[in-house]
């Protein structure tokens, strides 16, 4: 049996869990915990990835759990193994009170290292064939997720064309 | 002259390695082999003996020095009541208290440690054990872990370090209730009957003040400026055999009838 070697370099995501920062002052607002965490070398294309990953950016990781798990395709499940590790992480490491108070912030996909194999085809021809694999990084941020952005309307759309129009200065003149 | 000491330059005695650049890539899973003779670790042993490649055998040993023992033997057993108000007279309390010291044990033990520490005292010790406290507790607020390594022994560093790496903790004393007193000592060997520890425990009555903020600057226990009364029985451990050694601090035993702690945020 033989594995895939393990990886000698701290990737970049999972040193920012190392910030620390000064004592708040009592009259400070409570500062939200922020959680980062991620899994290497997943065995799925980096593209179809993506679907999955900007499908939960914004929810709350409630609603995240449970669009993953009615979800058919096999990113899903990886996705949903990742932020219940980074909910776990959150209540026993960093000082999380309520698991369910949390909501992604980022959601990112990346290319993951490449094998390449060949394909044979016919009349002595071959295809080189990537054996593809991608990272999944995530952003936990404690607190109920933000409201999402309304929909730009008309009105909105008229009052920026109108401040365009105030906003032109006219050269060479009074 | 000049010759031959070109004849002695050590370059000579190096094997002359080519190192010739092969154009690999570098790869991550080496395929399986396809025609494979022996693949249980018992037949590969087999052939390499037929074959004749001997590997010499290893042997892998390296000494370990026990600094410390591993737990607080035949811990002290504080008498429930011990700083409240009870209704029994000063007296009798300093009676309870000299009758502790005078124990048989404790005794031997002292002179036991008096062998291989001439300047050993019960009565100037704990003095000198309040100053290896505070000044441990002040390493473990500046996180500077060769001195805390120093003032404390290995068993009770990780407890003591443990899951603080990203905290901010701030810990001050503000004064000793009462002067800190000697409450039992023991001596224990391990291994040989030659290896010696020798454990003290002292009872320390004192006024604290301890804040503990998380990674995110968060409060998580404690509050800043509120001193508290503490009644700590704490255990020294020195390794009286080795002469360069010193009494370090080896841990605390909690009495069950302790008041309960504060809630963690």
């Amino acid at each position: 049996m033989y594995t895939g070697s393990s990886r000698e370099i701290i990737g970049k995501w999972e040193k920012k869990n190392r910030v620390v920062y000064p004592p708040q002052l009592p009259g400070e607002p409570r500062r939200p915990a922020v959680i980062y965490h991620c899994r290497r070398e997943i065995k799925y294309s980096k593209d179809k990835m993506w679907y999955l990953a900007t499908l939960i950016k914004g929810m709350s990781i409630d609603q995240a759990l449970a669009q993953l798990q009615f979800n058919d395709k096999k990113g899903a499940k990886v996705i949903r193994e990742v932020l219940l590790e980074a909910q776990e992480l959150a209540v026993t490491k960093y000082n999380v009170e309520f698991k369910s108070n949390l909501y992604i912030a980022k959601s990112l996909t990346g290319k993951g290292q490449y094998l390449k194999k060949i394909r044979y085809h016919g009349r002595g021809k071959f295809g080189i064939m990537e054996k593809v694999r991608c990272h999944y990084f995530v952003k936990l941020v404690e607190g109920p997720p933000p409201p999402p952005e309304p929909p730009k309307t008309g009105f909105d759309q008229a009052k920026e064309y109108v401040q365009q129009l105030r906003n032109r200065t006219i050269i060479n003149a009074l | 002259m000049e010759g031959a000491e070109s004849l002695l330059n050590p370059i000579r005695l190096a094997q002359s390695s080519l190192v010739v650049p092969v154009r690999t890539k570098k790869r991550l899973i080496l395929p399986p082999r396809v025609k494979t003779k022996y693949t249980t670790p018992e037949e590969q042993k087999e052939k390499m003996r037929a074959s004749g490649i001997v590997i010499p055998h290893e042997k892998l040993e390296r000494s370990i020095t026990l600094a410390c023992t591993a737990s607080i033997f035949d811990p002290y057993i504080p008498p429930e009541g011990d700083a409240r108000l009870s209704s029994l007279s000063k007296e009798t309390l300093k009676q309870r208290a000299v009758q502790l010291k005078q124990s048989t044990i404790s005794q031997l033990a002292i002179r036991k440690v008096k062998q291989y520490d001439p300047n050993f005292s019960s009565k100037t010790f704990p003095e000198m054990a309040q100053k290896i406290f505070i000044e441990a507790h002040d390493c473990l607020t500046n996180f500077n872990k060769d001195k805390l390594h120093s003032l404390v022994t290995e068993r009770c560093y990780p407890e003591m370090v443990r899951g603080n790496r990203y905290k901010t903790i701030r810990w001050s004393f503000v004064e000793s209730l009462e002067p800190p007193r000697t409450v039992q000592i023991r001596h224990f060997t391990m291994m040989n009957k030659d290896n010696l520890y020798g454990q003290v425990t002292v009872r320390m009555h004192t006024r604290q003040t301890v804040v503990i903020y998380d990674q995110f600057g968060r409060l998580m226990y404690g509050a800043e400026d509120v001193p508290k009364d503490v009644l700590e029985y704490v255990v020294f451990e020195r390794h009286l055999v080795n002469p360069y050694s010193s009494w370090r601090l080896h841990g605390k035993i909690v009495p069950s009838w302790a008041p309960p702690k504060d809630p963690t945020y």
